[in-house]
């Protein structure tokens, strides 16, 4: 049910994000039905009632060892899952090699700057491309982004690809994306950064290999 | 010694020394409960005013908005802007106009609204309550002593407290405005007056938190101090009852914790006026943002278990006397919380999955994180055990206790997601946060609150309060409740951000606009419930049914003294002979039995 | 069998205003924990330290040892005190006080005079984090000393006035458990902030 309310997702490791979200979900769904029938049976059952007396029950050690282990082991099992998902979102070393666009995206007061290294593949040189709040990737390809501010702290967020990462000033923070379909999602800021915050916001427009191409044709003839 | 018998009628106070700056625990615990529902007031008030600007966007507050336009376009709209005539035709309050232009909130107001909001009902109203109010009133009362082992530096503790609320206070009221970077006060926003214009406000946020830091640690001192060497002849460790428990580990949580935040306030303090760099990292020379991060999270998340645990002890008093059973399994239910407790101080890092950390402490931080669903596992179902079999009655504390547990069951699970390090990912910095924080400090913490106030009031006041209004707040609390903060798990899923002033500046939140409206107005009417609340409790005060000295036939020793308690608690500090949950034992006439009644003797009852 | 506070009190391994003092230590040692942290995260975040920008400058190594040496012996005196009074010394007692306390005193004096040298020399409190948590770290352990320190000669004001004896001295003692903690921590900043 919550579920619905999910956007649609786009990126590669997007799939395991929602498999991890919907697993909790039921998992959860369970143990809070079995918590709150229980809860609502007992307080039936055991009202009080005239001439009933409760029992004396200290307590049971065996059930105590019952549900210590059962939610060890469920914690444990929904931990090893979770894992190879994150790494695989978030340590550099994992990431697919040899990507196919890298650009830097950096936070300021209130905007997305994002800067392409252009055909030298080196950042710092002439032949780069500074632009504001647009932020172009052809679809099923290797993206990287070099994540760094030149403020505050900003974080970098696009609902679809179910991706997130704080930009921190003077540090460059890698992270990584393939978009398995075309279009434009917005990219907001989700760390409070000063009165813009709200509304500091860019767009990722993914384009098919053949638009992505004519894009950068345009930009370095 | 020998004034062994030494009750208050034998000396007359002055008004100033019994109700100013009183140094009997009683009468401490009463203003700490005053002052924090006072607060509750500023702190909810100020959520309703970014309710409103949630709900309607850039849409001039009802009365409020309206005054402002009178003032500023000079045009009388309603009949109550008269009355905000008057309070603002002296002196046009510049803040008021710089935050709030024609009524509206800008958006720099909303960062102050909810920063302010969340600091007032963090550190103003749910700490001075469940620890300043309960500690003081209960601890002495349910050990069996006469007064805190430090009379002096309690006082001193409360009064701290106040003047650290009058300098939060005071910050709306600077230039500049007051501290607009969150509870959290994220460096570097928090650090340089540059990037959020705001000077002394913030200057004062953090001020206002060392007080209170002082206040604390004068407190716990007390509380620890007191536990460990003034128990009752008889009254062992294992005999203590859960709330006390609770509470002696908060106070070592407080202890331990506040003094790392309070060395993290003053590096900002040196770093906004005294020009160091420890979290700027673009000054030469400089600092590291994520410093205070692990700063701040290293204090918080045992703070958020100081929010919860004394719930936990209210809640294991409150479910054994209305179901006239002993608590299930006693022992483990204080290695429960020990484990809380500790487990507390190895998570901080899941408040930072996002900031950049390696993924390798990611990990670790997951699984220490969802571990401490293990002891919140055990209090859960041994709650339920002690209504297994038992004889329950709906009373209205009860009724508290029980909206306690299954509230906090659902922001405890909702905090297993936000463990899971692959789902944070997405839903980090959204709604399904605050709805988590809300479940487990409005559903856990102040439930327990709104049900150890009814249950205690007999022995504070010496009266009743009135039930039939008890019971009309605390549904329509549940209710409203729920109906306000159960949508934003939805809003959080659709990646509804948190701090945004304005969510229609985003395409794929427009959809959210009916259920951020709805939202509102179940948060008006959960304001209105509290207002329920507050007239009950003044009005029980002067006009309540008068109580008998054990009203709900409880074992433990604060039932024992006198009703109103005199000054020095006990005529005779009692003996113990037994756990503080001995009901319905088999072979006794009544169903329960006082911890101060001797061995053998026939049961009695009540009064 | 009546019982009143100090009754419950008596059984007690430890007085309330013993334990209170104890508790307390427990809030400083976090309070330096945050500090020390903060240390060395920026030790372990900076390959050359100190950073490249303070080549010129030395902290007092030397002179700081003698110093540490001085506050280590100002613990021993104050044991001193401690025990003279459990044994019913106050003429004694009064003689450790003022020793310990003069040490104490010596202690600041030449903590104050190398910090004005460091100022004259460039390191100041704006000095990037170097400077910042130098000052900082060993500036909030020099507000401790000062505390001790008057404390002390409270404890000595009461010594004076013949408030102390063998059974009562609970004031001695609270002051000794104080002092020692100021003591024990210093050595490990000297070795963090001077020595690594
Ligand atoms: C009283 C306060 C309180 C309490 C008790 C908790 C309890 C928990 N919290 Fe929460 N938390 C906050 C207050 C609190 N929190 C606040 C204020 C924030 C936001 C701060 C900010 O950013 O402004 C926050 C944020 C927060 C985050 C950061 C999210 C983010 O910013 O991305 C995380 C992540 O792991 C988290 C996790 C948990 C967990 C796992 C628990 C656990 O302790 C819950 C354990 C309980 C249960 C699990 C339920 C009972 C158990 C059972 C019924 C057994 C069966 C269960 C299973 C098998 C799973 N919390
Ligand atoms: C103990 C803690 C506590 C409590 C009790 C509450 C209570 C409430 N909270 Fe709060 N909240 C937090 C702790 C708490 N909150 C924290 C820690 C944050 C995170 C902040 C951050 O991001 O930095 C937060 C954030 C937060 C947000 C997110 C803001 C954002 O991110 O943009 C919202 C949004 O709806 C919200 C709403 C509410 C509401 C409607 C209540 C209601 O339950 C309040 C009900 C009570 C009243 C309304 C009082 C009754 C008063 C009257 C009826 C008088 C009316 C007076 C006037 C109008 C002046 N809170
Ligand atoms: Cu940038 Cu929020
Ligand atoms: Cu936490």
């Amino acid at each position: 049910m919550l579920d619905q309310w999910l956007p649609e997702n786009v990126s590669t490791f997007g799939q395991g994000v929602d498999n991890l979200f919907h697993a909790i979900y039921w998992l959860t769904l369970v143990v809070f039905i079995l918590v709150i029938g229980t809860l609502i049976v007992f307080l039936i059952k055991y009202r009080h009632q005239e001439g009933k007396k409760a029992d004396y029950i200290e307590g049971s050690t065996t059930l105590e060892i019952v549900w210590t282990a059962a939610t060890t082991v469920i914690v444990f099992v929904l931990a090893m899952f979770s894992y190879p998902q994150w790494n695989n979102i978030k340590s550099p070393t994992q990431f697919p090699e040899n990507p196919d666009v890298v650009v830097q995206v950096s936070g300021k007061q209130f905007n997305w700057d994002m800067t392409y290294p252009g055909p030298d593949n080196e950042f710092g040189t002439d032949d780069d491309l500074v632009l504001e709040n647009e932020l172009h990737v052809p679809v099923n390809a290797v993206v990287h982004i070099r994540l760094t501010s030149v403020d505050v702290i900003h974080s970098f967020f696009v609902p679809q690809l179910r991706l997130k990462q704080d930009a921190l000033p003077n540090r460059f923070i890698n992270v990584w994306f393939e978009a398995t379909k075309a279009g434009r999602y917005e990219i907001p800021c989700a760390e409070l950064c000063g009165f813009g915050h709200s509304g500091m916001l860019g767009y990722l427009n993914v384009h098919t290999q053949a638009d992505y191409d004519a894009w950068v044709q345009e930009r370095w003839p | 010694m020998h004034d062994n018998e030494h009750a208050s009628h034998d000396h007359e106070e002055s008004f100033i020394r019994k109700y100013i700056f009183s140094l009997d625990h009683k009468t401490i615990g009463k203003q700490f409960l005053i002052y924090g529902l006072i607060m509750f007031f500023v702190g909810g008030g100020l959520a309703l005013l970014f309710r409103w600007q949630l709900a309607y966007p850039d849409q001039p507050l009802p009365i409020i908005g309206a005054s402002q336009q009178y003032i500023d376009e000079g045009e009388v709209v309603t009949g109550a802007d008269r009355m905000w005539e008057r309070i603002y035709e002296s002196d046009k309050e510049e803040w008021l106009e710089v935050s709030m232009p024609s009524g509206v909130i800008t958006p720099e107001f909303y960062n102050m609204l909810f920063t302010m909001h969340a600091t007032i009902m963090v550190f103003f109203v749910v700490v001075p309550i469940l620890v300043g109010a309960f500690g003081n009133f209960l601890i002495p009362l349910m050990i069996g002593t006469r007064d805190m082992a430090f009379p002096i530096l309690n006082m001193l503790s409360f009064w701290l407290a106040v003047l650290a609320a009058i300098v939060m206070v005071m910050g709306f009221f600077v230039p500049g405005g007051h501290a607009s970077a969150g509870w959290t006060g994220y460096a570097p926003l928090s650090s340089d007056a540059q990037w959020t214009g705001v000077e002394w406000g913030l200057n004062l946020w953090a001020i206002s938190l060392l007080l209170q830091g002082f206040s604390s640690l004068v407190g716990s001192i007390n509380y620890i101090t007191t536990i460990i060497n003034m128990r009752a002849p008889g009254m062992t460790f294992f005999r203590m009852p859960l709330v006390i428990w609770s509470l002696f580990i908060v106070a070592i949580l407080l202890l331990l914790a506040f003094p790392v935040l309070s060395s993290a306030l003053a590096l900002l303090i040196f770093d906004r006026l005294a020009g160091t760099t420890f979290f700027s990292a673009t000054a030469e020379g400089g600092g590291d943002p994520l410093l205070w991060q692990h700063l701040f999270w290293f204090f918080g998340h045992p703070e958020v278990y100081i929010l919860i645990l004394p719930g936990m002890g209210i809640a294991s008093e409150l479910i054994p006397v209305f179901s006239r059973k002993p608590i299930f399994g006693y022992r483990s239910m204080v290695y429960a919380m020990i484990a809380i407790a500790f487990l507390g101080w190895i998570v901080w890092g899941h408040h930072m999955f996002q900031s950049g950390m390696r993924s390798g402490m990611g990990n670790f931080f997951m699984t220490t994180t969802m571990l401490i669903a293990v002891p919140s596992a055990i209090k859960t179902f041994n709650w339920l055990g002690t209504m297994f079999r038992g004889s329950i009655r709906f009373t209205t504390p009860m009724l508290h206790g029980i909206a306690f547990v299954s509230m906090f069951v659902i922001g405890g699970l909702s905090g297993i997601y936000m463990a899971n390090t692959p789902v944070d990912v997405y839903i980090h910095d959204t709604y399904f946060i605050v709805a988590h924080i809300h479940y487990v400090v409005f559903g856990g913490s102040l439930f327990a609150i709104f049900g150890g106030i009814i249950f205690w009031f007999p022995k504070m006041y010496g009266r009743y309060m009135n039930d039939a209004l008890s019971k009309i707040h605390f549904w329509l609390t549940f209710i409203a409740f729920n109906c306000t903060f159960f949508p934003m798990h939805i809003l959080g899923v659709g990646a509804h951000m948190r701090r945004i002033a304005n969510p229609t500046q985003y395409e794929y939140l427009q959809g959210f606009e009916g259920m951020n409206i709805f939202i509102t107005m179940s948060a008006f009417t959960l304001g209105f419930a509290q207002l329920i609340l507050v007239f009950n409790f003044f009005w029980s005060m002067y006009k309540g049914k008068a109580a008998e000295q054990n009203p709900w036939q409880v074992n433990t020793l604060e039932w024992e003294a006198p009703t109103p308690v005199p000054h020095g608690n006990f005529g005779q500090i009692p003996t113990v002979y037994r756990g503080p949950y001995e009901y319905s034992v088999p072979g006794e006439e009544s169903d329960w039995i006082p911890q101060a009644e001797p061995e053998h003797a026939p049961a009695t009852s009540g009064d | 069998m009546a019982h009143n506070n100090s009754e419950v009190q008596g059984r007690q391994p430890l007085s309330n205003a013993r334990l209170g003092i104890l508790v307390l230590l427990g809030a400083e040692t976090m309070l330096f924990s945050g500090l020390i942290g903060t240390f060395l995260v920026f030790r372990v975040g900076n390959v050359t330290w100190p950073p490249p920008s303070h080549i010129g400058i030395e902290l007092p190594r030397v002179v700081t040892g003698i110093n540490t040496a001085l506050l280590l012996l100002s613990g021993y005196t104050m044991v001193q005190a401690w025990r003279a009074i459990q044994k019913d010394r106050v003429k004694q007692l009064r003689n450790w006080l003022l020793i310990t306390g003069a040490l104490g005193l010596l202690f600041l004096g030449v903590q104050g005079s190398e910090w004005v040298q460091l100022i004259r020399n460039g390191l100041t409190l704006q000095s990037g984090v170097y400077g910042g948590i130098f000052y900082v770290l060993i500036g909030c352990h020099a507000v401790h000393v000062l505390s001790a320190v008057i404390w002390l000669f409270i404890v000595f004001g009461m010594a004076m006035a013949g408030r102390f004896s063998a059974t009562r001295y609970v004031g001695v003692d609270t002051c000794t458990i104080y002092w020692i903690f100021v003591v024990a921590l210093w050595p490990i900043l000297y070795v963090l902030v001077y020595l690594s």
